[in-house]
C-alpha cells in the first residue's frame, strides 16, 4: 500500500491544489455515499474532503495516476484498510445506503458480505475451484452440501467461466489460466451475493483477450450489481463504465458520465491526464 | 542529469591494471571457495570416519555372538532362564501380597490381623521359592565354569591375534616367543554337560513338588487377589509345561552349530539388551536406547509443537507489531540457553516439581502416580520441548508470514473473522512450511545430548508399557546419552567402542532422514506457494 503512495515525479507546474468545486453528476439513487472523507496512514494524508455518490446498478470507474488515492478510497468502502495500522480515516462519512459503515454498531464481517472485492493481482485460495467458490458460503456457516453446490454454479456461470470448469471442478485453481483465475476470484466474490462489487485494477495483469473477456463480464454483472472498478487503463473506462471519477494527489477532480468525461471534460486537469499529457 | 554528472567527479577512475584486478577476483574466489570447500572436506571426513570404525563393529560382533556358544554360555543361559523365570514367579507372589496387605487397610485391618490372615499364604510362597534351590545350585555352578571357559578362549583368541599381526609386519621372532595355550575346549564342555546333567532329575523333582504346592494353595481373603492369584496358578502351569522343552533344547543345543553372518546385524538392531563390561556376556541391541529417545522425543513434541506453532500464530497474524518486537527475539533466545543449564534446571527443579506434583493427594486417581524416579521421560521431554520451541516457532512463523498477502486479504475481503482466515486459509497455505518446522524441531530433540543425559534418568532398560502413560515417568537411556557417558572410558578399538559408533550411524541416519524430509517439504511449500 505504503508504495504506491508516492508523488507522481512529474508534477506539472500548471497544476496547482484547487478549491472544492467538484461538480456532482445527476444521479438517480445512490447506492455508496461519500461526505468531505479525509484519510490518512499515520501522519501521512492521502485523501482529501471526497464527496462523491456512486450510483445503484451502474459501473462507476475511478481514474488517477499512480498514488492519487483510488485504490485506498476502494479499500475504504469494504473496511479493508482496517487491516493496517495506522490506516485511519480522520473526518467524513461513508454511507451505503445510508448506514453509516463506520459506525461503532456495524459489523464488519457483515459490510464485507455485501461489498465484495476482487483484487489487482488474482488471488486464488490454493484450494479446489469448488472450494475456492464455496469459501465464502463455509465461514459465513452453510454447511448443506446442495445449497453450496447451486451457489458454486450459479457464481461460476455469472463469472462466465462454469463452461470452462464444470468438469474440473475439483482441481486446483492454479491450473487454471491467469484470465480464468481473475474469473474465479470475481466468481468468489459472487457466491455470498454481495450487492457492491469493489474490483481493484482486476485486468492489470491479464493478456487483452482475457481482459476483453473480464470487461464483458463486468457489462453483464452491473444488471445485478452496484460496481466499482480501479483502473489506470483509459480506455477500459471508457470501454465498460457509466460513471467516472477523476482523482489527483488525494483529491477528486471530476466526477460525471463517462461520455461526458472523455468527451468533454469540464477541469483542464482531467482533460490532460486523459489526453496522455501527464500521469 | 545533473546528479550524474556530479558522481563522475566524485568516483575517480579506475587505475589499476587489468592484471591486478584479476589477481583480485582470483583472490576473492579462492578465498570463499576455500571455506565453504573446507567445510564440506571436514563433512565428508567425519562421514567417512563414522563408518569406518562403525562397520568393524559387525565383525567383532560376530565373533562375540560366536564366543557366546563355543564357550557354553548360551548352553548355560538356557538353564538360568528356566531359573528366572522361576523367580520372576516368585516375585509375583509378593506382589500378589502387597496388594492383598493394601486392601486390608483399606478396611482398616490392623496389621497384626493381617499378618496371620496371610500366614498360610507366606508359607506357600516361602515353599515355593525353595523349590529352586538345587536349580539355582546348577546354574552357579555352570556359570562359573562357562565363564573360565570364555576367558580362556578369549585370552587365546587375543594371543592368537597378537601373533598373527606381529607376522605380518616381520617381527617373526618375536612372534615366535608369544605362547599361545591349547585348551581343551571339548573337555570342557563336556565338564559342562556332566554338571547339568541332573538338569533333568531336578527339573522333575521341582515339578513334581510345585504340582503338590498348587494342589493345597490357601484361598486368599480378598477377592481381587483371588483372582490374581488364579491368574498366577494359571502362569505357573504353563511355566511347568513349559520345562521339557528346556529339556530338549540343552539335549540338542551344539556348540559348534554355525552362527550366520546377519545375526551380528540383527541383534544389534532388535536386540533388546545393551549390557556392557559384563563379566559374562556383552550385548549391544540398540532398542532400550531407540526406545529411550523416541519416547523422550514424542514427548518434547507433545510440548513443543502446540507452543511453538500457536506462538507463531500470533506474532504472525494477531500481535500487535509492539508485542511483536517484544515475543519474537524473547522466544528466539531460548536457543541461546545452554543445553547443561537447562539440565540443570531439570533436575533441581523440573525433575523434583514433578515428583513433588505426583504425590499431592489431588492427583492420586491417577493409577501410576506417585512416582518413584525424579528423573525419567517425562522430565527430559519436557526440557527439550522447551529448547525445540524457538526451532518451531521460527519457522513456523516464517511459513506463516510468507503466505501472500493476497490470501489474507481475500478472506477477509469474504467476510472471513481472524479465527477462519488463520485456521482456513494461513495455516493450510503454509501446512508444509509447518510440518517442516516439527520435522527440523524432531531432529533438534532427537540429537540433544546434554538435557537427557543430565535428565531422563540413564536407565538402560526398554520402559515398561503395561503400565500405559505411567511409561512415560519411567527413567531410560538414549542413543545420544549413551555416546557421551560410555564414549570415554571404552577401549579404543573394542567391540563396544565400535558399537557405540554404530548407535551414533543410527542416529546420523535418522536425522539425516529428518532433515531431509523436512527440506523436501519446503520446497513442496514454495512451489505450491509460487
Amino acid at each position: 500500500m505504503v508504495a504506491t503512495l508516492e508523488m507522481p515525479e512529474t508534477t506539472s507546474p500548471t497544476i496547482v491544489n484547487q478549491p472544492e468545486q467538484v461538480p456532482k453528476a445527476e444521479i438517480e439513487r445512490a447506492m455508496i455515499e461519500i461526505e468531505q472523507l479525509d484519510f490518512a496512514y499515520g501522519a501521512h494524508q492521502v485523501l482529501h474532503g471526497v464527496n462523491l455518490n456512486i450510483p445503484a446498478r451502474a459501473v462507476t470507474a475511478f481514474i488517477g495516476p499512480s498514488g492519487c488515492g483510488k485504490t485506498t478510497l476502494l479499500r475504504c468502502l469494504n473496511r479493508m484498510n482496517d487491516l493496517i495500522d495506522s490506516a485511519r480515516i480522520t473526518q467524513g462519512a461513508i454511507r451505503i445506503e445510508g448506514v453509516d459503515i463506520n459506525a461503532p454498531g456495524v459489523d464488519v464481517v457483515d459490510l464485507r458480505r455485501r461489498v465484495g472485492m476482487v483484487f489487482q493481482k488474482s488471488n486464488p485460495f490454493p484450494k479446489s475451484i469448488y472450494d475456492n467458490v464455496a469459501y465464502g458460503l463455509r465461514i459465513a456457516g452453510i454447511t448443506k452440501r446442495s445449497l453450496i453446490d447451486e451457489a458454486v454454479e450459479k457464481s461460476l456461470r455469472s463469472a462466465a467461466l462454469w463452461e470452462e470448469v464444470k468438469d474440473r471442478l475439483h482441481v486446483s485453481g492454479y491450473g487454471l489460466s491467469g484470465g480464468q483465475q481473475q474469473r474465479l476470484c470475481i466468481a468468489r466474490a459472487l457466491a455470498v451475493e454481495p450487492e457492491i462489487v469493489l474490483m481493484d485494477e482486476p485486468c492489470s495483469a491479464l493478456d487483452p483477450i482475457a481482459t476483453a473477456k473480464v470487461e464483458e463480464l463486468i457489462r453483464q454483472l452491473k444488471e445485478q450489481y452496484t460496481i466499482v472498478i480501479v483502473t489506470h487503463n483509459m480506455q477500459q473506462a471508457g470501454r465498460c463504465s457509466d460513471h467516472t471519477a477523476f482523482f489527483y494527489l488525494g483529491r477528486l477532480i471530476e466526477f460525471d458520465q463517462t461520455a461526458k468525461i472523455f468527451s468533454n471534460p469540464a477541469q483542464r486537469q482531467t482533460e490532460e491526464y486523459i489526453t496522455g499529457r501527464f500521469g | 542529469m545533473e546528479g550524474i554528472a556530479d558522481s563522475r567527479i566524485l568516483i575517480p577512475p579506475r587505475t589499476k591494471s587489468r592484471r591486478a584486478q584479476a589477481v583480485v577476483e582470483q583472490g576473492i574466489k579462492a578465498f570463499f571457495g576455500g571455506n565453504a570447500l573446507v567445510a564440506v572436506i571436514v563433512l565428508a571426513l567425519i562421514t567417512i570416519f563414522l563408518f569406518r570404525e562403525g562397520f568393524g563393529f559387525f565383525g567383532q560382533n560376530l565373533s562375540n555372538l560366536r564366543l557366546y556358544r563355543q564357550a557354553g554360555l548360551e548352553y548355560v543361559d538356557i538353564i538360568r532362564g528356566v531359573a528366572s523365570r522361576h523367580e520372576a514367579l516368585s516375585r509375583n507372589l509378593s506382589e500378589i501380597r502387597l496388594s492383598e496387605v493394601r486392601a486390608a487397610q483399606k478396611r482398616n485391618a490392623p496389621l497384626e490381623e493381617i499378618n496371620a490372615a496371610l500366614a498360610p499364604f507366606d508359607r506357600f510362597a516361602s515353599a515355593f521359592s525353595d523349590t529352586a534351590d538345587n536349580l539355582h545350585g546348577i546354574v552357579s555352578d555352570l556359570t562359573e565354569q562357562a565363564s573360565e571357559l570364555k576367558e580362556q578362549l578369549f585370552a587365546r583368541a587375543e594371543l592368537l591375534a597378537q601373533r598373527s599381526q606381529l607376522e605380518r609386519s616381520g617381527a617373526a621372532t618375536a612372534a615366535e616367543k608369544i605362547v599361545v595355550p591349547e585348551i581343551d575346549r571339548a573337555a570342557a564342555l563336556t565338564r559342562l554337560r556332566e554338571g547339568s546333567a541332573n538338569f533333568e532329575s531336578v527339573s522333575a523333582e521341582m515339578t513334581a513338588k510345585l504340582y503338590n504346592l498348587l494342589a493345597e494353595a490357601p484361598p486368599l481373603p480378598d477377592p481381587a487377589g483371588q483372582k490374581a492369584f488364579e491368574q498366577w496358578k494359571t502362569r505357573t502351569r504353563e511355566y511347568l509345561a513349559g520345562l521339557p522343552a528346556a529339556s530338549e533344547k540343552l539335549r540338542t543345543w551344539s556348540p559348534d552349530a554355525p552362527i550366520p553372518w546377519y545375526r551380528s546385524i540383527s541383534s544389534f538392531l532388535f536386540g533388546r539388551e545393551w549390557v556392557t563390561a559384563s563379566f559374562w556376556q556383552d550385548w549391544y541391541g540398540i532398542i532400550p536406547l531407540l526406545v529411550g529417545s523416541i519416547l523422550v522425543s514424542i514427548v518434547a513434541l507433545f510440548f513443543a509443537v502446540p507452543l511453538g506453532i500457536a506462538s507463531a500464530i500470533y506474532v504472525s497474524e494477531i500481535a500487535s507489531a509492539h508485542e511483536k518486537r517484544l515475543i519474537k527475539p524473547y522466544i528466539e533466545f531460548i536457543s541461546a540457553i545452554p543445553s547443561v543449564v537447562l539440565g540443570f534446571f531439570g533436575i533441581a527443579v523440573v525433575g523434583q516439581a514433578v515428583r513433588a506434583a505426583s504425590q499431592s493427594s489431588l492427583l492420586k486417581w491417577i493409577s501410576f502416580f506417585p512416582i518413584s524416579e525424579r528423573l525419567n521421560i517425562f522430565t527430559a521431554g519436557c526440557l527439550l520441548g522447551f529448547m525445540a520451541v524457538p526451532t518451531i516457532f521460527t519457522l513456523a512463523e516464517d511459513a506463516l508470514r510468507n503466505v501472500p498477502r493476497g490470501f489474507k486479504e481475500a478472506s477477509y475481503a469474504l467476510g472471513a473473522n481472524r479465527l477462519q482466515t488463520i485456521g482456513r486459509v494461513l495455516v493450510p497455505a503454509s501446512l508444509s512450511g509447518i510440518v517442516s518446522a516439527v520435522l527440523l524441531g524432531l531432529g533438534r530433540v532427537i540429537g540433544e545430548t546434554m538435557v537427557v543425559l543430565l535428565c531422563a534418568g540413564n536407565r538402560i532398560a526398554i520402559p515398561d508399557f503395561t503400565q500405559g502413560l505411567g511409561a512415560v515417568f519411567q527413567p531410560v537411556h538414549t542413543m545420544t546419552g549413551i555416546i557421551a557417558q560410555e564414549m570415554g572410558e571404552v577401549v579404543r578399538g573394542s567391540t563396544h567402542y565400535r558399537a557405540l559408533f554404530m548407535v551414533g550411524l543410527v542416529l546420523f541416519t535418522i536425522t539425516l532422514a529428518i532433515n531431509y524430509l523436512a527440506q523436501k517439504l519446503v520446497a513442496r511449500y514454495r512451489m505450491s506457494i509460487g
